[in-house]
Parts: structure tokens; C-alpha cells; sequence
């Protein structure tokens, strides 16, 4: 608890300081934020060139997700970079690799993902890869990826973003259209944003990274406007704007009703359109969804972590709903949540804020603060053993506008399945611990 | 020559770092903090997640290594880090362990631990592979000649009718089932399991290993620990995993003349009649099992006993063997040799694997995840080895070895076949 911070005691520069030496889980790293999203590219393999620590978890993590909703193509390759490779070069490998992934797969575009390695060890990477350009038809994008110079996945999976740019070339504009930048999705054109652009007749030309193809991205710069969901987007678009003067507009996830409109009214002012009156509608409908669930929800409290979008907007949504946020737990929040921030904190909420390093230390937390609710992932047996009920947002995250904040309304209502069971258990089996310690 | 393996349907081979963590990671009282970036540390949540759901939580930290410690060499975060654990969790044992980027600056990691054990209270041992050093069975050997080397201590007493079993770590596939039948065979002769080393023990049963009167080792990786237990503490090892109703009643015989103890004909007797049914008695006169053909895809004691089982009690032909790893010893090899196996491959890669398969068109496939995956139109498909991505076996009834593993294992089979009645028709 001494490691905490009240909101309104944040720094200015936002940076929290570290909460201990010995970090569990800790931030996952670009190499992996990247190895799970170029497999979304269509058309596109990538060689992904670490050591074996790197590449075993980088396919057991694809693996993993084969088998959830959201699967990932399969188009990962994998090239060793051994002790041998250390001291004598990579190169030679390297050209085998791509020259045998252009044979063996004839992809239109391969991606070459680097890890820290090649960073440390500083082998001229991409004049290796230049001198292989020439010898293959498939158009080849570096992706750096070195961790060990941040603590978080951004820079690798911005560069990652930033590699797309050689695939793009000037268009003459299409008005009517746009890009959505940053949504990690299938169902990204199945979404309510999508359904009310189409509607009027907008035409989404690329959910970029999601499932578009290497002459999808040629010709993306065509677009009205780029819709900028996230920051790691963010660099390609400032690049697009830049050299081909497609205009952008950052608009990250909202969650409560105002924020969603005005997010609606920024978006149909940037491409010439009235959304008012669909707006209006949905958004009816989402504040009669919370009055609802105010009614169980109200005097409950919860603690917040790892949420897709705008965290202080969803931690507001929570208050206007009658639950206390009583931490939020995060690495650094970002420059453009200062409103959001300031917005709570008027409000009279003031959670604590928590860079959670260690998770035993972060479950010692919750343990003292037994909170009702967890939002975000966290394991679900150590929620269930201190009485904590796991809300996990993520298929909330596959929306987008009012429909996403009424699948949060629906997550916090209903009772995941399987928790009741776990719940059971955990408390029996707390209780008998108890008993024997008075026997 | 060989193109390379992009191991595109197939998996990249864990290396030494993971052997080490995994090798460590079932013993409480001992934690593991890597040198490295947290995205490592990060990573592993996931691949213990494979193993039947298991996380490091608790067991594994990392030093959060940043760009100015890989570029000065500087080794602050990882004595802060060593001095937090040990005072907030006093643990017994904690391992320093390098990745690579620790390998590749050439941080000495045993220097540090000179210079900062006299002000830990847990004793620290060090692991410098980082994932260069070979495969993950180099690393679980490395795991076990340094804790066998530093952490065990003279017995003070020996205990008669007691075995370790050496081998098992958080990895072996289907460990939690395997255990209770080798734990359950070993009661039927009135022996008991001192420690299990070094799936699910602690630091004291590490220490106590030498206790023991005999050394069961069901891995070869397991070998090198008990031959200097044997010449240090003169503790006989016994190697080899219990396979079948021949293999088992064996396995049990050699273990009771060790211990000086008997496998009494009344147990015999009600174990096979409650364990020891034949095919025969489960399959109808239509179904004939003589021309079917496996393959298996196991490491070398589960390839052995499974080829053994499939031979000697079912009457099928295991046309084609793999093995992911190496076996430690060459002679291992030629057991398969003298099964006269029709073809035996060592470390094959994806395609070659994928080939010999498809050349064999076996009925049958006893293999990890990768295998079964790519194996699409054999009809019968059994999760045998790690890894097991897709597949859980966290419940302990389901035993291959033993004389309940091959009553498991042959009903397995006759459902399976039930269900697939076509391979009669070929």
C-alpha cells in the first residue's frame, strides 16, 4: 500500500515509479506483441529471427490462441540464432531463411522480426537484408524489436505499424473513405462504428492490421481520413499524413456515454457526416442500460487493470454507475489521459494508482483493499480464494462504441461461467484451512 | 543439403534456459530470478500455461534487465532484486539464472553471487547456459548435476524401504497420473517414495535425497544424478519405466529384490484381474487388431515402453518410432534396433517426420500436439508427449505406466478404434 499513489498525486510526466526489484510477470515484450500481430497481414509469412527462448514461446503463444475465438493465421517461421550464429554472423542464415521462405511460400510481402540479440550484438542487420532484396519477389520489412531498451511492447509494435508504410504509394483521394488503424480483430467490419460509417455510405477501406492485404495497404493512403484507435498506430498515420497528406484522427476507445458522442461527433465531422440522430438513439438506449444496471451494481467497488482504450473514461463509466474504484492498477498512463485524469479527479474519485511489477505484491494489495470486483485479467483462482469476482473485459474489446460500453454493462452483471463453482471451492477449502488451524 | 527447418507445422526445440527453469520450478522453498528484460519472464506465463495450466507465479521473477545495465554491464538490479526476494519470501534456495542477453554481455553471474552470499540468507546457486547451452533435457541435466552436486546433504540415517524416483519436472507429460501409479505400485511391495526429484518436492526432500535406499530413475537425463548419489552415498539406481502387464510385473520384481521385499502372489493375483485385461477379451471376433500399424512420436522411455506394450501385448506393429530428443546413452538406441523396428528416427525435422508418416500410414499416433496436428487423416490419435498444448492431464487416474496405465491405455485404444471402425476395413 506504500507504493501507491492517489490519482491526483500522479506526476506530471505520469511516470510511476517502480514497486520492486523482483518482477512477475513484468511487461510483455514487442517481439511477442509483434510475433502475434503480423500473422494478421494477408498474404504476408514472418521470419521471425531470435534465440530459441524467444521463438519456442513465440509459437506456443500462437498455439495458445488457435484455440480461442480469435485465432491468428499460421505464418510464422522460425530461424535459431545460435551461439555459432553469434560469433561467426547471421547473415548466411538469414539469406538461406528468406530465400527458402520466398520458395517455399511465395509470400507478397515477408516480414523479418528481429529480437534483442541482433540489437546487442550489432551485425549490420539491415545491409544484410538489403543485399537480399534484389534475389526475391516477396517485399521484405524489418521489424526491430530489441526489449531490453523499454519496458513495454510500444516501440516494437510501432515499428511494427511503421513497416507498413514501404507498402503504401499515393492515391488519388476517395472521399467517402477511411482507414481504421489500430484494432487487433477479425470482426473489426462486423463492428457498430462500422455499421453506422456504412450506412452513410463510408466505405472502410482497411482495419489496418487486421486482415488486410499488401495491395489493401498500397493503396490505403487513398482515404479520406485514417481513424487512429490506439497509440501505436498513431506514427504510421503522422507518416501517411506526411508524405501523402492523408488526414488522421486519433480517437481512442471511450466508454462512457458522453465520451462515445462526442468520440461519434469527431469521427462524422472528420468525414462529412451526420451521425446525430443514430447517436442519439444508441445512446438513449446505453444510459436506460445503465440506469438498470446501477440498481445491482451501485455501492460495489472494483479495481481496474490492463483495459483496452481510454482506462480513466471506463473508471468514470464505473463511478457513474455507483462503483468505487479503488485502484487502478498500470505501467504509465499516457500523456492524452490527462483529461479523463482531471475529469475524475473533479468528480471527487481519487483511486489509487498502482504499477503493478510483482503480481504476489499486487494480490497483497487487493488482498488489503477487497475490492468486489477485478477488471481486467488477472488470475481468476487467486481473485476467487481473497472473494474477488474476475471480470474479463476482452470480448468487449472486439467492439466498438456504445456497443462495446453495453458489453461491459452485460460483463459486470453476469457471473462468468464456472465462477460460482470456483468461488465454492476456494471458500470450502479456505474455511477447512481455518478449522484445522483451530483444531 | 538439408533446407533449413522453418518449423512452420512444427515447434522451435526448448533450449537449456527452459530445462533449467523447469527442472527448478517444482522444488517450494527455491526461486528462480533470471538476468533479463521482463518480456522473457513475461513470455513464460505461457509456455508453463501448456503444461497443464501451471504458472511460475511466485516461483520465477526477473531482474527487469534495461538498456544501460546490457551497455555498462552493470549488475544492480539483479543484487536488489536477490536482496528483496530474500528478504520478503525467505526462500531456502534462490537460482540465478541467465538468458541470453546476460550470455551474450558476459555477465558472471557466480562472481555476483561471491560477492553477495554472505549477506543472503538463501543459499544461491547459478545457471549461465542461457539458452545456448543445447536443448531443454542439457538444461534439466545441468539442474540436477548442480542441485545433486550443492544441495544434498550427507544422510543422517538411511531409511530401508524408501526410493527416490528421478526424472520427473513440471514438463513430463502426464506426470500427475504417472506419479500415483509408480506411488501406488511401489505400496503394493510395501516401498515408499522418499522424494520425487524434482517434480513437486522442496529444498529439505532435495537435501534428504540421500536418505533413500534406491534411486528410481524414469528419465536418462536422470542417470547422471543417480550414478553420483551411487558413488557418493552408495544408493543403487534402478532405470526404466513400467510398460505393460509383462513390463510392470517385472519393473515390481527388480524393485522388491533391491529393497529385499516381495511382490506377494496374492497382489499379483488381484491386480490382473482388476488391471491386466487383454484386447482380446475387449474386442469382438470381427475386429482383428493383427494388421494395424502405429507410430509414436515420444521421448525415448515412452517411445521404448509403448513399443514394447504395442509388440508384446496388443500384437500391433510399431512401424515407425521418433524420438524429439537424442537419447543420452548410444546403446539406448539399439533397444529399438533389437525390437527390430521398422524405422527409427533421432531429432527428425518437420518434414522428414511428416514424410515417414505419410510413407508408414500407421492406424495409429502416439505423439505431442504438433505431431497429432499435423496428422490429419490418422484415425486414432493419442496426446503422448510433451508439449501437449491442446490437451490437459491434470487429473491423476489416467496412467500410462504401471498395470493401471495399461488398462488406461488398452481401453484407450478399443474406444478409439470403436470409434474409428474404418482401420478394421483396410
Amino acid at each position: 500500500m506504500d507504493k501507491c499513489l492517489l490519482l491526483s498525486e500522479l506526476p506530471l510526466d505520469g511516470v510511476l515509479k517502480a514497486t520492486a526489484a523482483a518482477k512477475y510477470p513484468g511487461q510483455h515484450c514487442s517481439f511477442r506483441a509483434v510475433a502475434g500481430t503480423v500473422p494478421l497481414i494477408k498474404n504476408a509469412y514472418a521470419l521471425l529471427l531470435g534465440p530459441a527462448i524467444c521463438l519456442y514461446n513465440a509459437k506456443l503463444s500462437m498455439n495458445m490462441r488457435s484455440l480461442t475465438r480469435d485465432p491468428r493465421p499460421n505464418n510464422l517461421l522460425f530461424v535459431n540464432y545460435s551461439q555459432d550464429d553469434i560469433i561467426f554472423g547471421f547473415h548466411d542464415k538469414v539469406r538461406e531463411a528468406i530465400l527458402q521462405a520466398e520458395d517455399d511460400y511465395h509470400p507478397e510481402v515477408l516480414f523479418l522480426i528481429t529480437s534483442c540479440l541482433q540489437e546487442i550484438v550489432g551485425e549490420d542487420f539491415d545491409a544484410c537484408v538489403d543485399k537480399i532484396r534484389p534475389l526475391v519477389n516477396a517485399k521484405l520489412l524489418i521489424v526491430h524489436t530489441e526489449n531490453f531498451t523499454c519496458e513495454g511492447a510500444a516501440p516494437g509494435v510501432e515499428n511494427m505499424f511503421k513497416s507498413l508504410f514501404l507498402l503504401m504509394a499515393a492515391q488519388p483521394k476517395k472521399e467517402k473513405t477511411v482507414n481504421i488503424l489500430g484494432l487487433w480483430t477479425s470482426t473489426a467490419r462486423k463492428t457498430e462504428l462500422a455499421e453506422l460509417l456504412r450506412k452513410k455510405g463510408v466505405v472502410i477501406e482497411n482495419v489496418i492490421p487486421s486482415y488486410c492485404s499488401p495491395s489493401d495497404l498500397e493503396k490505403a493512403p487513398a482515404v479520406q481520413c485514417n481513424l487512429v484507435l490506439d497509440q501505436y498506430g498513431l506514427p504510421l498515420a503522422k507518416m501517411m499524413k506526411e508524405k501523402f497528406g492523408t488526414d488522421y484522427l486519433y480517437c481512442r476507445k471511450p466508454y462512457c456515454p458522453d465520451s462515445i458522442e462526442k468520440w461519434y461527433q469527431e469521427i462524422a465531422e472528420a468525414i462529412d457526416i451526420d451521425l446525430s440522430a443514430e447517436i442519439e438513439v444508441l445512446k438513449r438506449e446505453t444510459e436506460e442500460m445503465m440506469i438498470q444496471a446501477r440498481q445491482s451494481l451501485s455501492g460495489k467497488s472494483c479495481a481496474v487493470s490492463g483495459i483496452s482504450g481510454r482506462i480513466f473514461d471506463l473508471a468514470m463509466l464505473l463511478f457513474f454507475l455507483g462503483i468505487e474504484s479503488k485502484v487502478i492498477m498500470l505501467q504509465t498512463p499516457l500523456p492524452e489521459d490527462q483529461p479523463d485524469i482531471q475529469k475524475l479527479i473533479s468528480s471527487g474519485v481519487d483511486p489509487l494508482v498502482f504499477r503493478g511489477d510483482n503480481s504476489l505484491k499486487n494480490e497483497q494489495l487487493l488482498k488489503e483493499l477487497s475490492p468486489d470486483m477485478f477488471l481486467g485479467a488477472f488470475d481468476r483462482k487467486s481473485l476467487s480464494k481473497m472473494a474477488i469476482v474476475p471480470i474479463v473485459l476482452s470480448t468487449s474489446y472486439y467492439k466498438l462504441g456504445f456497443e462495446s460500453t453495453k458489453e461491459v454493462l452485460r460483463l459486470l452483471q453476469e457471473m462468468p461461467a464456472g465462477l460460482v463453482a470456483l468461488m465454492y471451492k476456494e471458500k470450502t477449502l479456505k474455511e477447512t484451512i481455518i478449522a484445522e488451524g483451530e483444531c | 543439403m538439408l533446407a533449413l527447418d522453418l518449423k512452420h507445422d512444427g515447434f522451435p526445440v526448448p533450449s537449456d534456459y527452459f530445462g533449467v527453469l523447469w527442472a527448478l520450478s517444482g522444488i517450494d522453498d527455491l526461486i528462480i530470478l533470471e538476468h533479463g528484460s521482463t518480456g522473457t519472464c513475461n513470455y513464460n506465463a505461457f509456455n508453463y500455461m501448456i503444461m497443464n495450466r501451471q504458472s511460475p507465479k511466485g516461483k520465477l521473477f526477473s531482474s527487469g534487465m534495461d538498456e544501460d545495465d546490457v551497455v555498462m554491464g552493470r549488475d544492480t538490479k539483479i543484487k536488489e532484486a536477490v536482496a528483496e526476494l530474500d528478504d520478503e519470501y525467505t526462500p531456502k534456495v534462490i537460482a540465478l539464472v541467465a538468458t541470453g542477453v546476460t550470455s551474450v554481455i558476459g555477465l558472471d553471474l557466480q562472481g555476483i553471487i561471491e560477492e553477495i552470499q554472505p549477506a543472503t540468507n538463501a543459499q544461491l546457486i547459478s545457471f549461465s547456459g542461457g539458452g545456448f547451452a543445447g536443448d531443454y533435457h542439457a538444461g534439466i541435466k545441468e539442474a540436477f548435476r548442480s542441485l545433486t552436486n550443492n544441495i544434498i546433504k550427507e544422510p543422517k540415517e538411511g531409511k530401508p524401504f524408501k526410493v527416490n524416483i528421478i526424472g520427473p519436472t513440471i514438463d513430463s507429460f502426464n506426470i500427475n497420473s504417472d506419479l500415483a501409479e509408480i506411488k501406488r505400485m511401489l505400496g503394493l511391495i510395501g516401498a515408499e517414495v522418499n522424494t520425487t526429484f524434482t517434480f513437486s518436492t522442496d529444498v529439505d526432500g532435495v537435501e534428504n535425497l540421500a536418505c533413500a535406499s534406491l534411486n528410481l530413475v524414469t528419465r536418462d537425463i536422470g542417470i547422471e544424478s543417480a550414478e553420483i548419489m551411487k558413488e557418493r552415498y552408495g544408493i543403487p539406481y534402478y532405470y526404466g519405466l513400467p510398460f505393460g502387464v509383462k513390463g510392470s510385473i517385472k519393473w515390481l520384481n527388480d524393485i522388491a529384490e533391491i529393497l529385499g521385499l516381495e511382490l506377494k502372489r496374492s497382489v499379483l493375483r488381484s491386480e490382473l484381474e482388476r488391471y491386466g485385461f487383454s484386447v482380446l477379451e475387449l474386442v469382438n471376433f470381427l475386429q482383428d487388431l493383427d494388421n494395424l500399424k502405429a507410430a509414436i512420436s515420444c521421448p525415448y522411455e515412452y517411445a521404448l515402453g509403448l513399443a514394447g506394450l504395442m509388440q508384446e501385448e496388443w500384437g500391433i506393429d510399431p512401424s515407425l518410432v521418433s524420438l524429439p530428443l537424442r537419447p543420452d546413452r548410444q546403446k539406448m538406441q539399439s533397444e529399438f534396433t533389437r525390437r527390430k523396428i521398422g524405422r527409427v528416427l533421432i531429432e527428425p525435422e518437420g518434414k522428414e517426420l511428416e514424410e515417414a508418416i505419410r510413407a508408414v500410414n500407421p492406424d495409429m499416433l502416439f505423439g505431442n500436439s504438433y505431431d497429432l496436428l499435423m496428422a490429419k487423416d490418422i484415425a486414432v490419435k493419442v496426446h503422448a508427449a510433451f508439449p501437449a498444448f491442446d490437451h490437459i492431464y491434470r487429473y491423476d487416474g489416467t496412467p500410462f505406466v504401471g498395470l493401471r496405465g495399461y488398462a488406461y491405455l488398452t481401453e484407450t485404444l478399443i474406444n478409439q478404434l470403436n470409434q474409428n471402425p474404418e482401420v478394421f476395413r483396410n
